[in-house]
């Protein structure tokens, strides 16, 4: 056990579900966005993913790509359920979207405190608020188009009107904006006092940050291959 | 002209303890901010070719047997992407045609820092944070104001490129890229006031 305290690396279906959120609290994301409970004893992966119905391939495929260091372009893709892919990335987006943002704006605007009014809080909450409805319009997209697109392809129909690398090309980064927000705040807001309620909102928004950016690259190095592998079996 | 912005570098290299070090010295690198991915296979080369296109890709030459250079320019003719070989073995020098540029493996990781600092055309003299200029300043409070570039071409009698260099410089010194974050930073500072923003 002892030398397994930071293992980083690819696990296997045998390993223990609760070893992997102790190497990894990161991993918490995951499994909750797999709508795996917590509470599974000593049961490894393997069983957790079969009592709840989830794909175990899939959900191994995700927590590797997680904690690895390096980001990887996936190509051993054999086995990999591109609708458990995809309920996963819609799970994300509805965490972000539902809860991480919100939540964040809420300790935000405590923060500097926005109901006092003063014009700079004022300022920064709009920002936030357009950084946000920026997401919002991003996930929209994959939502309403990408995911769409990829169901019917699942069920075997293949719309000719839209193709993934049309998606891969034009996917976005979103986090840009936040990092404006994150500099300006650390940069330029002014001191006071206290800056507990604002390093806690800051601790947020970088976690979030990097949350954001795995998810992507999760969208890009991961859910594009496995399908575009099925575009091409479909046709 | 680039500067201070994440460069993005695909590896394709089978063996796992050559990508894996070439990869920790490029994160290492002090002058650049490079955003590594591994690449492992031919399709996962393809994959990376279709989606966000890296500004480097080191390969090396004999990765799926043997890397054509040429012809995979002519797969991606759109695509201004600097290909350098990654060398572990003695390579004839036919093989290493069309290639912008070599990594070796014994080569320092200050090379490698300058071989891409050359291809990518970086220059890192002016890296330290400056100080904006009073005409700057003002470019800002105008830009808080809701101003176009050919209002504020007009207003200072300069040219509209001018204002767009000046937009340049401002958004690199400050690292905000945003009319919003400008306004934000505008008021903090108070260069202008409240009323006189468009909001």
């Amino acid at each position: 056990m002892y030398n397994r305290m930071c293992k980083k690396g690819k696990y296997k279906s045998t390993d223990k579900m609760s070893d992997l959120i102790c190497d990894n609290y990161n991993l918490l994301q995951v499994l909750s966005r797999f709508e795996l409970p917590l509470g599974f004893g000593d049961q490894t992966v393997k069983e957790v993913c079969d009592t709840c119905q989830v794909d175990c391939t899939t959900f191994l495929a995700v927590i590797n790509f997680v904690s690895e260091e390096n980001n990887r372009m996936v190509d051993n893709l054999e086995g990999i359920s591109v609708r458990s892919l995809m309920n996963y990335l819609k799970q994300a987006h509805h965490y972000f979207l539902e809860f991480q943002l919100p939540e964040i704006r809420m300790k935000l605007a405590q923060a500097i405190d926005y109901k006092n009014k003063n014009e700079v809080s004022y300022l920064i909450m709009k920002f936030f608020d357009a950084y946000v409805e920026e997401v919002k319009k991003h996930m929209d997209y994959e939502n309403k188009h990408v995911f769409k697109y990829v169901e019917k392809l699942i069920e075997g129909h293949k719309d000719e009107n839209f193709h993934i690398t049309r998606y891969a090309r034009h996917h976005d980064q979103i986090e840009l904006k936040i990092k404006e927000l994150k500099n300006i705040i650390i940069k330029y807001y002014p001191a006071n006092v206290s800056n507990n309620l604002l390093n806690a909102v800051l601790f947020d928004i970088f976690s979030c940050e990097e949350d954001l950016v795995a998810h992507c690259e999760i969208e890009d190095y991961l859910f594009v291959p496995a399908v575009r592998r099925l575009e091409k079996e479909v046709q | 002209m680039k500067r201070l912005e994440t460069i993005s570098i695909a590896v394709a290299e089978t063996s796992v303890i050559v990508r894996n070090g070439l990869i920790s010295v490029l994160r290492k690198l002090p002058e650049l901010n490079i955003e590594p991915l591994e690449i492992t296979s031919l399709e996962g080369l393809n994959d990376c070719m279709q989606g966000h296109v890296p500004d480097i890709l080191i390969i090396n030459p004999l990765f799926g047997g043997f890397f054509n250079v040429e012809q995979f320019r002519e797969t991606y003719p759109k695509e201004e992407i600097k290909i350098i070989s990654l060398l572990c073995s003695v390579t004839d020098s036919n093989l290493l045609k069309g290639f912008d540029d070599c990594i070796e493996l014994y080569n320092s990781a200050d090379e490698i820092e300058k071989k891409i600092s050359n291809l990518l055309r970086l220059n890192k003299d002016n890296s330290e944070q400056e100080a904006l200029t009073q005409r700057e300043k003002e470019v800002i409070c105008c830009i808080v104001k809701g101003m176009t570039n050919k209002e504020m071409a007009d207003h200072f009698f300069l040219s509209i490129h001018t204002i767009i260099t000046h937009r340049r410089n401002i958004s690199r010194k400050l690292q905000i890229h945003s009319a919003a974050g400008l306004t934000i930073y505008a008021i903090v500072n108070k260069l202008v006031d409240i009323s006189e923003v468009k909001i």
